[in-house]
C-alpha cells in the first residue's frame, strides 16, 4: 500500500515536472503566435498593422505570472484558449482525442495481431526459409519511413486498385489504411518480444515434459508463451504509447485526418502555446497513468518482480 | 464609371476551358496594353452540355485550411475561396472583361475627383440570418474595412485607400467619402475584400472570424457555411431563397448545387490521385508536373490567371549588398525566368514580361529590360568590385556575395523555383541560399533585409492599386522599402482621379521598379484546378478564386 | 521499477534465441550471411560519405534543367529530379549528411543517457530515484513535440535535427544503461571485487562498465537506424535540412509528391534508407547475439 501511494505521489511529481519543462521550453521558442498568424503576406497587412493587432491581444506579462496563471488554470481544469483560432483548448482537444484514440487503439490491436501472426508463423512454419523470412519481416517493418509507407499504400490500394476510398470514406473504410500504416512499424518490436518469449519457452525443460505427455505443439506454445510474453508486452505498451502519438502525427497528415497528432504539428507551427501546453499535460497524464498501472499490475502477473521492485 | 481596356472579348460569366484549348490559347497570348486575353476557343461549353441540373453536393479538395473569414484578409486563397461563395459584393466585376456591373448596388455615382461614391441598393436582399441588407449595414461594413478597429483587432483593408466616412442617405442609399481621390474604391467594392457581412457578424472581434467559428460568419451569398470541422472540412449549403445574383449573370435564383464540401487535403499526391481515381469532383492547386496526368485521364484542367503583380522576387535594397544598384541589375540580368518556366512549370504559367501580368490593368511590357543576360551580369559585378573567389563565389572586402531567398509556401513550387534560380545565380558568382525555418523564425526573418534579401511573392487584384498593395511601405512592402520616391509614385496610382493620368501613374511606378532593379519578375501566376468531366459551369472570380454559383453536376 | 525492461525488449531478437540455440541450429548459416551483407552495405555508404567523388561524377547541387525528371538510365542510375540534378549523385553525397545525422543523434543519446544511467545505477538510493524521475519526465513529453521544439530553438539543419532526435533517445539509453549497471553490480564477481577491497571507481571502470557495454552498443546500432528514419520524418513535417542539402530524408520527402509520375524520386532514396536501417538493425541484433553466445 505504501508502495502504491509512493508511486502515485511520484507520478504526480512527474506530471508537474513535465508541465514545467514544457512551459519553459515553449516560452523559449522564437517568434510569437500573433506574428505567425498574421505574417502571411496574402493577408495584406503591413508591419505596423501586425504590431497593433499584437497589442490588441495584450501579451507582455511576466514569465512567473504566466506560469502561475497557466498552472492554476490547469489545476482548475481550465486549459485556456488557442492563440491561433481563439477556440477553447478543451474543445480542440475534445474533438481531437476520440479520433486519435480510435486510430491508435486499433493500430495497437492490429499491430498485436500482426505481431502474433508473424511470431507464431515463424515458429510453426514447416520450412526454414519461410521462418527466416517471417523472422526478418519485423526488421524490415521498422526500416520503412512511416509517411512513405502511408503514401505508397494510398497510391496502391486507393488510386491504382481503387479498393479503398481515401476521400470522404465510410467510417470503417477511413480507418483501414491509416491503421495499417500505424500498425506496421509498431508490430515489429511486438513481434520481436513474442519471438523471444517463444524461444525462451521452447528452451525450458518443462516444455519437453509437457510435450512428452502428448500435448499438441501449438497448444503448448500458446498457453505458455502468452503467460511468458504478457509482462514484456505490457511494459512495451507504455513505450509504444509515445510512438503511437508520434506515428499519429504522420498518419493524420498523410490521410488528412484531424486528431491529436495533427493538432500538435499545427499548433507547433503556429506556436500556439496554450494548445501545446494542453497536449503535453494530456500526453504526460496518459504516460504516467499507463506506467502507474503497469507498475502496479506487473507484480500481480509475475510475483518475482515484487522482490525486485522493493529491492 | 466603368473603366475597361478595349478589345477584350466578353467570355461569359462561366468560362469553361478545356485543357487543350487553354494550352493553345496561352501560347498565343501576350500582346501589350492589357488587350490580350487568353480566350482562344475558351468559354461556353455549357450549351453543349445541356440544361443545368439542380442538386447534388460537390466535393472540393483544398490545399490548406483557411485562417480567417474576415473579408479584408481574403487575399489568402483558402480564405478567399470561402468568402467568394458566402458573400455578395456591391458591384460585380467580370473576370474576363474586367467591366463593372450591378450586383447588390443597382447603380452608383462617383464625383469628378473620386472622393465621393454613392450607391443605390437593391431591395429585398437578406443575410442568411434573416436580417436585411440595407444601407445601414453596408455603411457598417465599409466603416469596419475602411477605418479598421484597433479594439476588435480589425486592420484597415489594403484595398481601400483614403477612406473617411459613410453616410446613410436613406434605407437603400449610402454614400462614402474620402480624404483624397480614391479611384480604386469601385473595384474594391467588387472584391472579396469587401464581402458584405451581417451586422451581428461585424460586432464580433477578429477571433470571431477564426477557424472554428465559420458557421457564425453570416453573409448574403448563394452559399452558407452549414458545418465546420476545424482544420479539415467545411460544408457550404445553398440558400434556397437566394435571388440577387449579379445582374450580368444569366443564371438567377438559387445555386444549382445543394452544397459544396471543402475538404482540406494537404498532400499533393493525395489530391491529384483522388481526382484521377474519381474520388473527388474538383481539386485546387494541381502542381505543374501533375497537369499531364489530369489531361491523360481526360479530365478538365482550368488555369485562370490571377491578373495582378507577377510571381516575383523582390530585392531588399535596404540590405548592404543590394544597396548597390549595379549588383541589383546584375542579379536581375542573371536570372533566367524562361528556363524556370520551361523546367519547372507549364504553358499555363506564362513567363513574366513586366512587373504586372499581361492581363492585368495597366500592364507595361518591360521584356527587353528584364532579359536574361549573364555576360552583362558578370560585367556589372566585376565593375562593382565583386571579384570571383576560388570557390566560384564573388567577394568584396572579405565579404562573400551570399544572399538568402525566402521559400514561400503559398507560391507554387517555390522551392524548385528558388533551387533553379540559385543555380543560375551561381553561374555569375552569386551564392543564393534558401531560407528553411519554422514559422516563428520565418515570420521575423522576412521582415529583416539582413536575413532575407530575395523575397518570393505575388498579389492578385484587378485594379491599378494592386501595385501599391505589393510595394508601398505602408502595405505589403515586399521590398522593405525606405524609398520615398517609390512611395510617392505608388501613392499617385491610388489617388489620381483622372483615368488616363492614373494609368500613366501606374506605368511610371512600373518603370521605376524596373529602372531601380527592385524586382525579378518570374511568371504570371495562375490558379490551376482539376475537375471531373461531369462538373459543368465551374467558374472563378477576377483573381481566380472558385465561384460555385453556376456549377452543376451532369450526372 | 519495471519499465527498464522496455528498451531491451525492443532490441532485435531475430537470429538465434538467447537461451535456445539447440532447436534453431539449422538457421545458423543464414544470419551470418545477412550480417556480412549488412556490414557490406554500411561500409559502402560510409565510403559514399567519405569519398563521394569516387562513386559519381555528377554534381549533386547543380543540374542540367533540360534533363529534368528523367527516369533511371545508364547516364543517370537513379534518374533526375525536377531541376535536372542527378539523383544517384545526390544520394551518394547525401550519405555524409544522413550518416552524420545518425551518428550525432546516437552520440547525444548515448553520452547523455549513459551518463545518467551509469550515475543512477552505480550510486543508487535517492540519486537514482531522482534521475529516473527526470527520465520519466523526458519520456512523458511526446518525443515529436520535444524534437520539433528543439529544432525550432536551434534552427534548421542536419546537425540540429540530429541533436533533436538524439534528445528523445536519452531516456532509452539512461534506462538501459542503468539496468545493466545494476545487473552487473549485483553479479557475484563484482560483489567479489568490492569484497576484496576494490575502490568504487576502479570497480566501476574495470568491471561494471565493460560488462554493461554490449547491450548499450546494440541499442546504439538500433538507434542509428531509428535516427535516420526520424530525421526523414522531420523532413516530411517541414523541419528538414535547408535545400539544396541532399539529405536522404529530404530526398524522400521532397520526391513524394512525384510518386505517381516520377516514382524513382522517392522510391530509390527510400530503398537506400531501408537497406541502411535494416543493416544497422541487423548489426544490432548480431551484437546482442554475440553477447548471449559469450555468456
Amino acid at each position: 500500500m505504501t508502495y502504491a501511494l509512493g508511486r502515485v505521489a511520484s507520478a504526480a511529481g512527474v506530471l508537474l515536472a513535465a508541465f514545467t519543462v514544457a512551459f519553459l521550453l515553449l516560452q523559449a521558442l522564437p517568434g510569437d503566435a500573433v506574428m505567425i498568424r498574421f505574417e502571411n503576406p496574402e493577408l495584406g497587412l503591413s508591419a505596423e498593422q501586425i504590431a497593433s493587432v499584437r497589442e490588441s491581444y495584450g501579451a507582455d506579462v511576466g514569465l512567473l505570472a504566466q506560469y502561475w496563471h497557466s498552472l492554476s488554470g490547469f489545476l482548475g481544469g481550465d486549459l485556456g484558449f488557442s492563440v491561433a483560432s481563439g477556440a477553447p483548448v478543451r474543445t480542440l482537444l475534445g474533438s481531437a482525442i476520440p479520433s486519435t484514440l480510435l486510430l491508435a487503439g486499433l493500430g495497437f490491436v492490429v499491430a498485436a495481431l500482426l505481431a502474433a501472426a508473424l511470431a507464431f508463423g515463424a515458429i510453426l512454419s514447416p520450412s526454414g526459409w519461410l521462418a527466416n523470412v517471417l523472422r526478418s519481416l519485423p526488421s524490415l517493418f521498422v526500416s520503412v519511413p512511416v509517411f512513405w509507407l502511408g503514401i505508397v499504400l494510398i497510391q496502391i490500394f486507393s488510386f491504382r486498385l481503387g479498393l479503398i476510398s481515401v476521400i470522404r470514406p465510410g467510417p470503417l473504410e477511413a480507418l483501414i489504411l491509416p491503421v495499417l500504416t500505424l500498425a506496421v512499424p509498431i508490430s515489429a518490436p511486438m513481434a520481436q518480444v513474442l519471438v523471444r518469449a517463444i524461444d525462451d519457452v521452447q528452451a525450458q525443460p518443462f516444455i519437453t515434459v509437457v510435450r512428452s505427455k502428448g500435448a499438441g505443439e501449438a497448444w503448448i506454445l500458446l498457453r505458455n508463451v502468452l503467460r511468458n510474453a504478457a509482462l514484456p508486452a505490457l511494459t512495451i505498451a507504455g513505450v509504444l504509447l509515445g510512438e503511437l502519438i508520434g506515428g499519429a502525427v504522420v498518419t493524420e497528415t498523410v490521410f488528412a485526418r484531424f486528431g491529436v497528432g495533427r493538432l500538435t504539428a499545427d499548433a507547433l507551427d503556429a506556436q500556439d502555446i496554450p494548445v501545446l501546453q494542453g497536449i503535453v499535460v494530456l500526453a504526460a497524464l496518459a504516460f504516467v497513468v499507463v506506467n502507474l498501472l503497469v507498475d502496479l499490475v506487473a507484480p500481480l502477473i509475475d510475483p518475482r518482480l515484487k522482490r525486485r521492485v522493493h529491492a | 464609371m466603368s473603366r475597361t481596356p478595349s478589345g477584350r472579348r466578353l467570355a461569359g460569366l462561366t468560362a469553361v476551358v478545356s485543357a487543350t484549348a487553354l494550352l493553345a490559347a496561352c501560347g498565343s497570348g501576350g500582346d501589350a496594353g492589357g488587350s490580350g486575353t487568353s480566350d482562344g476557343s475558351a468559354s461556353g461549353t455549357e450549351a453543349a452540355a445541356g440544361e443545368p441540373i439542380e442538386g447534388g453536393e460537390l466535393l472540393y479538395l483544398e490545399y490548406q485550411p483557411y485562417t480567417t473569414l474576415y473579408p479584408p484578409q481574403s487575399g489568402f486563397y483558402p480564405n478567399g475561396a470561402l468568402i467568394a461563395n458566402i458573400t455578395d459584393r456591391l458591384v460585380y466585376q467580370d473576370p474576363e472583361t474586367l467591366e463593372f456591373s450591378p450586383w447588390i448596388a443597382t447603380d452608383w455615382t462617383v464625383n469628378a475627383d473620386a472622393t465621393e461614391y454613392t450607391f443605390n441598393l437593391r431591395d429585398g436582399v437578406t443575410f442568411s440570418d434573416g436580417s436585411p441588407l440595407d444601407a445601414e449595414v453596408v455603411a457598417k461594413n465599409f466603416d469596419a474595412y475602411g477605418l479598421g478597429d484597433a479594439e476588435a483587432g480589425f486592420p484597415v483593408s489594403e484595398q481601400i485607400n483614403n477612406y473617411v466616412s459613410s453616410e446613410v442617405v436613406d434605407a437603400d442609399t449610402v454614400t462614402f467619402r474620402f480624404s483624397a481621390p480614391s479611384p480604386g474604391f469601385l473595384q474594391a467594392t467588387s472584391a472579396n475584400g469587401a464581402g458584405l457581412l451581417s451586422s451581428d457578424t461585424l460586432d464580433g472581434d477578429l477571433d470571431a472570424y477564426a477557424p472554428g467559428n465559420g458557421t457564425g460568419v453570416v453573409g448574403s451569398g448563394p452559399f452558407v457555411i452549414a458545418e465546420e470541422t476545424v482544420g479539415t472540412e467545411i460544408l457550404l449549403e445553398a440558400r434556397d431563397d437566394y435571388d440577387w445574383a449579379p445582374a450580368e449573370s444569366e443564371h438567377q435564383g438559387r445555386a444549382y448545387l445543394d452544397g459544396v464540401r471543402f475538404s482540406v487535403t494537404p498532400e499533393d499526391s493525395v489530391r491529384i490521385g483522388a481526382l484521377t481515381s474519381g474520388q473527388t469532383d474538383v481539386i485546387r492547386y494541381v502542381q505543374a508536373y501533375d497537369e499531364a496526368q489530369v489531361e491523360q485521364a481526360g479530365l478538365q484542367l482550368f488555369a485562370p490567371q490571377t491578373q495582378g503583380v507577377n510571381n516575383s522576387l523582390s530585392l531588399r535594397f535596404t540590405n548592404g549588398i543590394l544597396a548597390d544598384i549595379d549588383v541589383r541589375k546584375a542579379i536581375v540580368a542573371g536570372v533566367n525566368a524562361q528556363e524556370v518556366v520551361d523546367t519547372v512549370f507549364t504553358p499555363n504559367y506564362p513567363v513574366a514580361t513586366g512587373i504586372l501580368s499581361h492581363t492585368a490593368l495597366g500592364y507595361v511590357d518591360h521584356e527587353a529590360e528584364l532579359a536574361y543576360d549573364p555576360d552583362e551580369a558578370n560585367r556589372l559585378l566585376d565593375e562593382a568590385g565583386w571579384t570571383l573567389g576560388s570557390d566560384g563565389i564573388r567577394e568584396k572586402d572579405g565579404q562573400k556575395l551570399t544572399l538568402v531567398a525566402s521559400e514561400a509556401k503559398p507560391q507554387p513550387l517555390s522551392r524548385d523555383t528558388l533551387t533553379l534560380v540559385a543555380q543560375q545565380l551561381k553561374a555569375i558568382g552569386v551564392d543564393l541560399q534558401i531560407l528553411a525555418a519554422d514559422s516563428g523564425t520565418y515570420a521575423e526573418a522576412i521582415k529583416d533585409p539582413d536575413q532575407v534579401q530575395l523575397y518570393h511573392s505575388m498579389v492578385g487584384r484587378t485594379d491599378l492599386d494592386v501595385i501599391k498593395s505589393q510595394y508601398a511601405s505602408t502595405n505589403r512592402d515586399a521590398n522593405l522599402s525606405d524609398d520615398a520616391e517609390l512611395d510617392r509614385l505608388l501613392g499617385l496610382v491610388a489617388s489620381t482621379a483622372d483615368p488616363a493620368a492614373r494609368l500613366q501613374a501606374s506605368a511610371d511606378a512600373q518603370q521605376y521598379l524596373v529602372d531601380q532593379a527592385y524586382v525579378i519578375p518570374l511568371f504570371e501566376e495562375p490558379q490551376v484546378y482539376g475537375a471531373q468531366d461531369y462538373v459543368q459551369g465551374f467558374g472563378w472570380d477576377t483573381v481566380a478564386r472558385p465561384v460555385f454559383y453556376n456549377t452543376w453536376l451532369a450526372q | 521499477m519495471t519499465l527498464e525492461l522496455q528498451r531491451t525488449a525492443l532490441l532485435p531478437a531475430d537470429g538465434a534465441a538467447p537461451q535456445a540455440p539447440a532447436p534453431r541450429r539449422r538457421r545458423r548459416r543464414g544470419p551470418r550471411v545477412t550480417v556480412l551483407l549488412a556490414v557490406a552495405v554500411l561500409v559502402l555508404v560510409v565510403a559514399w560519405a567519405v569519398l563521394p567523388q569516387l562513386f559519381t561524377s555528377h554534381d549533386p547541387l547543380a543540374g542540367v534543367p533540360a534533363d529534368a525528371l528523367q527516369g533511371p538510365s545508364a547516364a543517370h542510375w537513379f534518374g533526375t529530379d525536377p531541376t535536372g540534378r542527378d539523383l544517384f549523385s545526390r544520394v551518394v553525397h547525401g550519405a555524409r549528411y544522413s550518416l552524420t545525422g545518425g551518428v550525432v543523434a546516437v552520440a547525444v543519446g548515448l553520452v547523455a543517457g549513459t551518463a545518467i544511467g551509469v550515475i543512477a545505477g552505480s550510486i543508487g538510493t535517492i540519486v537514482d530515484e531522482i534521475l529516473m524521475r527526470v527520465v520519466d519526465v523526458l519520456l512523458s513529453i511526446p518525443g515529436l513535440l520535444l524534437s520539433l521544439s528543439v529544432i525550432i530553438l536551434l534552427g534548421f539543419g542536419t546537425t540540429n535535427a540530429a541533436i533533436a532526435v538524439g534528445v528523445t533517445s536519452v531516456a532509452a539509453f539512461a534506462r538501459l544503461s542503468r539496468s545493466e549497471v545494476v545487473r552487473v553490480r549485483r553479479s557475484d564477481y563484482v560483489e567479489a571485487a568490492f569484497g576484496s577491497g576494490g575502490r568504487w571507481g576502479s570497480v566501476l571502470l574495470r568491471h561494471v562498465l565493460p560488462n554493461s557495454l554490449t547491450p548499450v552498443l546494440a541499442l546504439a546500432a538500433l538507434q542509428f537506424g531509428t535516427a535516420i528514419l526520424a530525421i526523414s520524418t522531420l523532413g516530411f513535417l517541414g523541419y528538414g535540412a535547408p535545400p539544396p542539402t541532399p539529405e536522404w530524408g529530404l530526398l524522400i520527402s521532397e520526391g513524394r509528391s512525384h510518386l505517381a509520375t516520377s516514382w524513382w524520386l522517392t522510391t530509390l532514396p527510400g530503398v537506400v534508407v531501408v537497406l541502411v536501417v535494416l543493416s544497422a538493425n541487423r548489426l544490432s541484433g548480431a551484437i546482442s547475439q554475440a553477447r548471449t553466445a559469450r555468456s
